[in-house]
C-alpha cells in the first residue's frame, strides 16, 4: 500500500464530508470562482461547488438549478471511467466515444453557448445562472 | 504504419473547465479536440504536439486555480485572525 494513495483517499473523504455538511452559498471561506471574482461574469463552472453540495445531499433539483452542465459533466466522467475500467481490467475493446474526432468540438460548442447564454440577464437564460 | 493514439486529455480539460472555473480549460478542450482530428487525418506528429499542448494548458489551469484558491483561503484566514486580535468574537 502506497502512502500517496492513502493520502488521496483521506483527502477525498475530507472533501466529501466538507461538501455534505457545508452549504457553499451560506459560508465565505470556500474558494470562489476566480473568473467571477475578477470580472463579475459567470464562467461555465460557476455553481459547481453548490451543485456538489446539492448532489451529495441527493437534492437533484438543486443540482440542475445551480449548473445544468455539471450534470452532463458527471455523466461524461462516469462514462469515461466505466469504459476505461472495462477496457483495462476486463480486456474488453469498447470504443470510447470521447476519442471520436467530433466529440471535442461538440463539447467545446456546448460549453461556449452555455457560457454566453447564462450571462444574459433575462428570463429563459436566467435559469442557467447559479443561484 | 499504425501509431497509437496520443492521450487526448478531453475529460481532464472538461474537469478543469467545470471545477477549477478556468477559462484556460477551454483552451485545453480546443487542443484536446485537435488531437483526435489530426490523428484521424493521419497527422501523427501534429496530434502528439496537440496532446502536449493540451496537457500544458490543463496543468497551468489547474495550478492557477489551485494557487488562487489557496491565496483566497489564506486571505480569509488572515481576516479571521485579525478579527480575533481585535476582539470581534469576544461577545460569543
Amino acid at each position: 500500500m502506497n502512502f500517496k494513495y492513502v493520502g488521496f483517499v483521506i483527502l477525498a473523504i475530507a472533501l466529501v464530508l466538507i461538501y455534505i455538511f457545508i452549504n457553499p452559498s451560506e459560508v465565505d471561506f470556500l474558494p470562489k470562482c476566480p473568473f467571477y471574482f475578477t470580472t463579475g461574469l459567470y464562467c461555465p463552472g460557476c455553481g459547481s461547488q453548490r451543485a456538489t453540495h446539492q448532489l451529495l445531499n441527493f437534492n437533484f433539483k438543486g443540482v440542475i438549478a445551480q449548473n445544468i452542465l455539471f450534470v452532463v459533466c458527471i455523466f461524461i466522467l462516469i462514462y469515461h471511467i466505466t469504459i476505461t475500467v472495462l477496457n483495462t481490467y476486463f480486456k474488453k475493446n469498447y470504443f470510447n466515444y470521447l476519442n471520436h474526432a467530433k466529440t471535442g468540438w461538440i463539447v467545446l460548442i456546448f460549453i461556449l453557448v452555455f457560457w454566453i447564454s447564462r450571462n444574459i440577464p433575462c428570463y429563459p437564460f436566467e435559469l442557467l445562472a447559479p443561484k | 504504419m499504425e501509431q497509437i493514439r496520443p492521450k487526448n486529455y478531453l475529460v481532464e480539460s472538461i474537469l478543469v473547465t467545470m471545477c477549477c472555473c478556468q477559462p484556460l480549460g477551454i483552451v485545453g478542450i480546443v487542443f484536446a479536440s485537435q488531437v483526435n482530428s489530426r490523428y484521424n487525418a493521419g497527422d501523427y506528429n501534429g496530434a502528439l504536439q496537440a496532446s502536449k499542448d493540451a496537457k500544458k494548458w490543463i496543468y497551468w489551469g489547474f495550478g492557477i486555480g489551485l494557487v488562487f484558491m489557496l491565496l483566497l483561503f489564506a486571505f480569509y484566514a488572515a481576516m479571521f485572525f485579525l478579527g480575533i486580535n481585535q476582539g470581534l468574537f469576544n461577545e460569543f
